[in-house]
This record gives C-alpha cells, structure tokens and sequence, in this order.
C-alpha cells in the first residue's frame, strides 16, 4: 500500500457471528476528496467508518489513513481525524463551550488558538448566546452543531462526518456544504455518509454505494449512471437500482390494501 | 381511562429492566416467557415462608412453656400486625424515593407515551402499579408469607390475613406519594434551577447531597439495630393518639376491626381507601399540569469564551490528561446519579453516631476497646475503602453512550488510566482527613495509632482503587437508562471479593499485632514494622493493579463497542 492516499482499505473483510459486515472492500481516497458513502441500513457503512477510525478491527485485511496504519497506531490516526457520529451523544452535563473547550484540550490546541477558533465557530452557526448552557438543555439541531464544530475544531486533514446535516436549519446546512468546499480546496479529506442522496449528489466528487457489506458501486454520478444504465437520472433511480430496491411502487401498492 | 393501556404501560415499564439485566431479544415475538417477571416474587415469599418457619421454632422453644410469657407475646404480636400496614407504607416510600432519585435525569422527556393517546390518567394509575410491583411488593411477599406461616401456628391467621391486606393497600399509598412526590420535585426543582442562575449547578449539588442525606438517615434508622426495633415500638404505640394521619388509618381499620370497633373499623376503612384514590387524583392533577417536563436550561457563563488556564498543567499532567480530569469534576458535581458517591462517608460516620445516640456504644477516653477499635477502624478506613472501590468501578462506565468521543480522541491507554486514577485518588484522600478527625473525636485514641490507621486508609486507597479501576473498565456498562448501569454485574460482584481480599492482603502484618491484644501480652510485632510490611504489599498490588488497568482500558479502546 503506497503513502499517495488519504483513505485506502485493501481486501477488509469484517464479520459479526455469522452476518458478513463488510465483504472484502478495497477503496482508495485522494487526498482533497470529497466522497460520498451510500447504501441502505445495515449495509455496512458504519463499520466502514469505525474500521476507518480504529474502533472496530477487521478480520482481515489492511487499513491505512493519511499513510498510518490504523492498527498500528491509532492514536496517531485519530490526532488527524475529525469524526462526528450519527447520533452525537455529548457529554450533556458540559455547557456547549466547556464542551468545545475539553475536545481543545484533547487534541492539545494552544489555548490562543482555541479561544479564537471556538469562538469563530460559535458565532458561524449561531450558538451564540447559548453556549454558556448545559447540554441537556439543546435541541437535536443544536447538539449536531457542538459536535460537527468539534469535529472541525482542530483542524484535521481528513473529516469523517455521519449524517453531517441531520436536523441543521437551512442556514447551517449551506454553511456546513460550503465549507467543506473550502476545507477541499485546502487538501481536506471528507467522507461522508448520508441517506440524503441529493446532499450527496450536490456535494460529493464520488460515491460509493454500500450494499449487504459489498462495495456495490463506485465513482462519480456520471459514472454511476452508465453503471446504472440510467443516463440522465439522479441519484435516487440510479441508487435504487443498483441496490435492487427499486421496487418501491408494489410495496406502496401492498401497503395501500 | 382505558385500563387495556394501563397494563401495556404496566408492561413496559417491567420491561425497562432488560437493559439493566442486559437482555437481548432479537426478534419480536408475542409469547414471551413470563416465568421471569414473577420468580422474584416467588424467591420472596419462600424466603419469607422459611423465615416465618424459623421464627415459629424459636417461639416454641422459647415461649411456648410460659402462660405469662405467651399473653405478653401475644400482645405484642397483635401491636405488630396492627403497625403492619403503616410500617409497610414507610419502609415502602423510603424504598421507592431512593429508587427514584437514582434514576437517570437524561432524556426522559423523549417517552413515547407523550405523543402517544394515553391519558394523564392511564400514565398516574400505571406509573402508581409499576412502582408497586417492583421492590414494595417483593418485600411485602416475603414478610406476608413469614407472617402468615408464624400466625398460623400462633392462631392469629385471620388478623394477620387482614394485617398482610392492609400492608398492600399501604403500599399501593405509598407508591402514589411517591408519585406525587416525583412531580412536585420535578416542578420545584426546575423552578429553583431556572431562579438561581449561574449557582444553580451548585444549588443542584448542595440540594441533591441533602436530599440523600435525609432519605439514608431515614433509611438507616428505621432499618438498622436498635433504631429499628425502637421505630417498630413508637409505630405501634402511637398509632393511635395518631389517629388523624392518613398514614395510620389502615393500621386503625385493623385494630378497630380487631377490638369490636366496627363503626370506628368502617370509617378509617373509607378514610384509607378515600386517601389512596385522592392521592391518584392529585397525581394526575399534577400531571396534567407539571408532567410535560424540559429540562432547565441551567446557565453556567456567559460572554465570549476564555480559556482558563488550570493547575493540572503545572502538576506535569498534559493537556489531555487535565481534561479528562476537568470533565469527571464537572461529571460527579453535576450528574445527580454520581453525586452518590459523596453520600458514602457521610453515611459511613451516620452509623456509628445513631449507634452512640442510642446507647449501643459511648465513646470513652484511654485505651479503647475491642469494639471501640472496631467502630474506630470502621470510620478512618471503612469510607476510604468504599470511596475509592465504588470511583474506581464507575469511573469508565459513567461516561456513558458519550464514551464515543473517548474512542475517536486521540487518547491513549495510559494517559487514560493515569487521569481516572488521579481523579479516584484526589476525591478519596480528600474525605480521609474528615473521617479521620470524626475518628479522633468519636472514639479518642493514641496518636500512634491515628498515624497508623490514616497511613493504611492511604495504602488502601492506592491498592483497592488500582484494582477497582482495572476492573470497572474490565466489566463498564455504558447503559444509560433507565438508570446509569455503570458495571455490569458480575464484575461489580467480583469487584467486591476482590476488595476484600486486596483489603485483608494489605492489613495481613497487623494480624499478629491483633492477635497479641487479643490473647494478651507483648505484641508480635512493632506497629511502625507492620505498618512498613503493609506498605510494601500495597506498592506491589497497587503497580500491578495499575498495568491491569492500563491492559484493560487498551483493549477497551480497541474493541470500542457501545
């Protein structure tokens, strides 16, 4: 495996008793990508992304990111990563801005620079005001703030984000697209894993479609859509037919009896 | 009111211990086996049956001869069952109380039966039967049968049938106290919180810390020695210059009944079932009106964010380690379920005080006694003990679902174990020289043996919150609800054995110092000897305790399950 990517997994197989979780992957990432991870529940791409951050081992299999292997030094892959789950349980006890301040310390950010960072980001998504509460008092929106917000805080070179726009106002949302184009242009990774396909669509350069821990398809909406045999169609036919779920219409008819 | 929806919350409710008991269901399936729900209830009245068994042998053997001694027995006896309802609804609300503020405060606001078609009615009558059917009725199963089986012989059956009855309905009472209770609390404190501004986290502490203070001088009053036998006696002499306390009333059905008062009977009667329905009623009032809950929006600072700088830097911690420390103060000062903790030395020196007030043991000036070391022990290092045993097995599982964010820091092992540790160690050894002082005062001894006994409270703390800590993250429970697991339950079993035997290892030089003042004549061994030979024995569990814990909180990270 060559140093030139910033993601790759070569042959990662991952099993849970007798359900195949991830079923001999290879994937490579350039550095400055913005890739996309689709796929129905359960198709695999969380392992994925636990795999990718060392907290799940693989049954076979190598994994390398930013050019350290994720088995051998996780610790180090993590100081480069910022990662914001699906469901961000924070520690709700915190105020947002203790927080913020305690994820500064984790990665060991100069005090100087996490002041002005925490502080910028604060004012970004418009938690202003609010920060100095406890988190138990926030809304789903303003939870998913703090944690994408801790995921940016120190600067990673590759972003791991799951359902990065879940419950954010409009306003947030652009600014989080936007952003990551920016992070893009300055060589940032991003993978992202969403069911939105036209957040998907919108922003990813490639995608990746998951399906039963099979890397179904890969590359960018034109390619996926000569894959498909669907020239012209948007993510959502392409992606329903290549997972074989396209049968959407007969189960609406079943359910209607 | 429907009660079809009263059983299927009933059901739910009695389901919510499957993630305490760590159940796994995979697939959904109508016809459960419910042998499990009601086994517990089944082991109660067994016991209950041989304990009654028991007691009846030792009355025969005892009182049985005695004509004089049967009639005052007798007497006795029925004051006991007449009591019974009463003592029933108090042991059952300190019960259910202390159950209730340990549940987790996080996320209740999301219960589905919110935006569900229940009633405050269904959810009041559900949640009085569900509190009911947990502990309260448990242990009125094993005193009915234990009094039923003794009656029987003692040929009070048809009394004490009534008694058991009426305890029931009492605890039916207490759980819609409790009920009542569990609202008003839930009001008041929100509206305390939302006036104190920025104190109210320290409003929350100090409140909480009270609150548990008063329930367990409660709790061990009324079921500890002589306190007990001597609330037990009050209860049943002043029930009835009590008469006009709802509490009382089924206890005043019973003896009325029992002294041919049927008039006097038949009122308390629709007096005590009167007060359970009005109680429900003010339950469900209290509901509709303070049910639906959000959380306080507790306000902590303002204005733009400044870091602080901390000491910890200085102490050669690094910036992870310091915040790690940081973010378990602010856990175990605001989290209700983990401010517990705190309680434990107050508890610990509660004991030996309500034992001096009620004559069990006066502390003497000189040399104390063989009991006076152990009350004396029991206060310098018993506290320090269960503190560091108790942070060190919770210490890993209390991060809860948030233990994600451990998992993909850039965190390692032994930064890890080295911050819990330190944080373990700062809060135990900080209670010691309270306990200590309460020592020197309570049961006033040499200074030989003050030195001795607070540098083996330190070894101790060293050597069993090593070991705690390795097995807390060994056996974590991440389960949050309904109550913050923290240790699955094995390891908190094996945790406890194993702080036995760390404890008897480390106080082992001083046994034939014991033994000397015990057989009498020149001790064995010189005290500062033992002490030194103690010393070295916690060193060594402590280091290897501690790379345990370093190899488990290793293999814990790389695992990540949640």
């Amino acid at each position: 495996m060559s140093g030139q990517y910033a993601v790759e997994l070569r042959n990662v197989v991952k099993r849970y008793s007798e359900i195949v979780a991830l079923n001999n992957v290879s994937l490579s990432i350039t550095p400055g990508e913005i890739f996309g991870l689709l796929g129905p529940n359960g198709s695999g791409k969380s392992t994925m992304l636990k795999i990718l951050l060392g907290l799940v081992q693989p049954d076979q299999g190598e994994v390398r990111v930013l050019g350290i292997s994720v088995k051998e030094d996780p610790v180090g892959v993590k100081k480069l990563v910022g990662y914001s789950p699906e469901s961000p349980h924070l520690y709700e006890f915190l105020t947002g801005v203790e927080f913020l301040d305690f994820i500064g310390d984790i990665y060991n950010m100069p005090a100087q620079e996490k002041q002005s960072r925490i502080n910028d980001y604060l004012k970004a998504l418009q938690l202003e005001g609010r920060e100095g509460d406890i988190i138990s008092s926030y809304s789903e929106g303003m939870k998913q703030k703090v944690a994408l917000i801790a995921a940016f805080l120190h600067k990673p070179k590759l972003l791991i984000l799951d359902e990065p726009l879940n419950a954010l106002d409009p306003r947030s949302a652009r600014i989080i697209k936007d952003f990551l184009h920016e992070l893009k242009l300055q060589g940032v990774t991003t993978i992202m894993s969403t069911h939105i396909l036209e957040i998907a669509q919108a922003v990813c350069d490639r995608i990746g479609i998951m399906y039963q821990g099979n890397l179904l398809a890969l590359g960018n909406m034109e390619e996926l859509r000569k894959m498909a045999a669907l020239p012209g169609s948007g993510l959502e036919d392409v992606f329903l037919k290549l997972t074989g779920t396209s049968d959407v219409r007969a189960v609406v008819e079943e359910l209607l009896k | 009111m429907k009660w079809r929806n009263i059983v299927y919350l009933i059901r739910v409710d009695m389901k919510s211990g499957r993630l305490l008991r760590g159940q796994k269901l995979n697939r959904y399936n109508v016809k459960r086996n419910r042998f499990t729900n009601y086994i517990i209830y089944t082991v109660a009245i067994l016991i209950g049956l041989g304990v009654g068994y028991l007691a009846q042998l030792g009355y025969n053997a005892a009182i049985s001869e005695s004509a004089a001694l049967q009639a005052l027995f007798s007497q006795t006896y029925s004051g006991f069952l007449y009591s019974l309802p009463t003592l029933g609804l108090i042991y059952s609300l300190v019960f259910t109380m202390l159950q209730q503020i340990q549940r987790s405060t996080v996320r209740f606001t999301k219960q589905a039966l919110f935006w569900l078609p229940i009633t405050w009615e269904e959810h009041t009558v559900a949640a009085v039967i569900a509190e009911v059917l947990g502990l309260p009725l448990m242990i009125a199963a094993g005193i009915g049968a234990a009094v039923l089986i003794f009656s029987a012989f003692a040929g009070q059956t048809t009394l004490a049938f009534a008694s058991v009855l009426a305890m029931i309905a009492a605890i039916i009472m207490a759980s819609a106290i409790t009920e009542v209770l569990r609202i008003l609390q839930l009001r008041f404190t929100g509206a305390v919180y939302k006036s104190s501004g920025r104190a109210a986290v320290w409003v929350r502490f100090a409140s909480s810390l009270l609150f548990f203070i008063i329930f367990y001088i409660i709790y061990f009053y009324i079921t500890t020695g002589s306190g007990a036998a001597t609330f037990v006696q009050t209860i049943s002499s002043a029930q009835n210059t009590a008469w006009f306390v709802p509490f009382v009333w089924l206890g005043l059905t019973l003896s009325s009944f029992a002294g041919g008062f049927l008039l006097n009977g038949a009122v308390f009667l629709v007096l005590s079932l009167l007060f359970i329905l009005g109680l429900i009623y003010l339950g469900v009032m209290l509901n509709k009106r303070f049910g639906l809950y959000e959380p306080p929006a507790i306000k902590i600072s303002s204005g733009v964010y400044t870091p602080k700088t901390g000491m910890l830097g200085k102490l050669g911690f690094t910036s992870v380690e310091s915040a790690l420390i940081r973010k378990d103060l602010k856990a175990y000062t605001r989290r209700r379920e983990l401010m517990t903790v705190f309680i434990l030395p107050v508890v610990f020196l509660i004991l030996p005080i309500m034992t001096s007030l009620n004559g069990g043991q006066t502390p003497s000036a000189g040399a104390p006694g063989g009991l006076t070391w152990f009350w004396l022990i029991y206060v310098t290092l018993f506290p320090t003990v269960l503190m560091a045993m108790s942070m060190g097995s919770f210490l890993t599982g209390e991060e809860g679902q948030s233990v994600w964010r451990i998992y993909m820091s850039p965190i390692s092992a032994k930064s890890y174990v080295k911050s819990k540790f330190t944080f373990l160690l700062f809060f135990t050894l900080i209670i010691l020289p309270i306990t200590a002082t309460a020592g020197v005062f309570l049961y006033p001894h040499s200074m030989r043996a003050t030195v001795v006994l607070v540098l083996e409270a330190v070894f101790l703390a060293f050597s069993v919150g090593a070991m705690s800590l390795a097995i807390g993250i060994k056996g974590a429970d991440f389960t949050e609800l309904p109550r913050a697991r923290m240790i699955r339950p094995e390891w908190s079993l094996i945790n406890f054995g194993a702080v036995i035997g760390v404890a008897v290892a480390v106080l082992l030089p001083f046994l034939p110092y014991m033994l000397s003042l015990i057989i009498g004549g020149v001790p064995f061994i010189d005290l500062y000897i033992a002490t030194a030979i103690s010393s070295l024995i916690a060193v060594v569990l402590t280091v290897a305790f501690y790379r345990w814990a370093v190899d488990n909180a290793k293999e814990l990270f790389a695992k990540a399950q949640v």
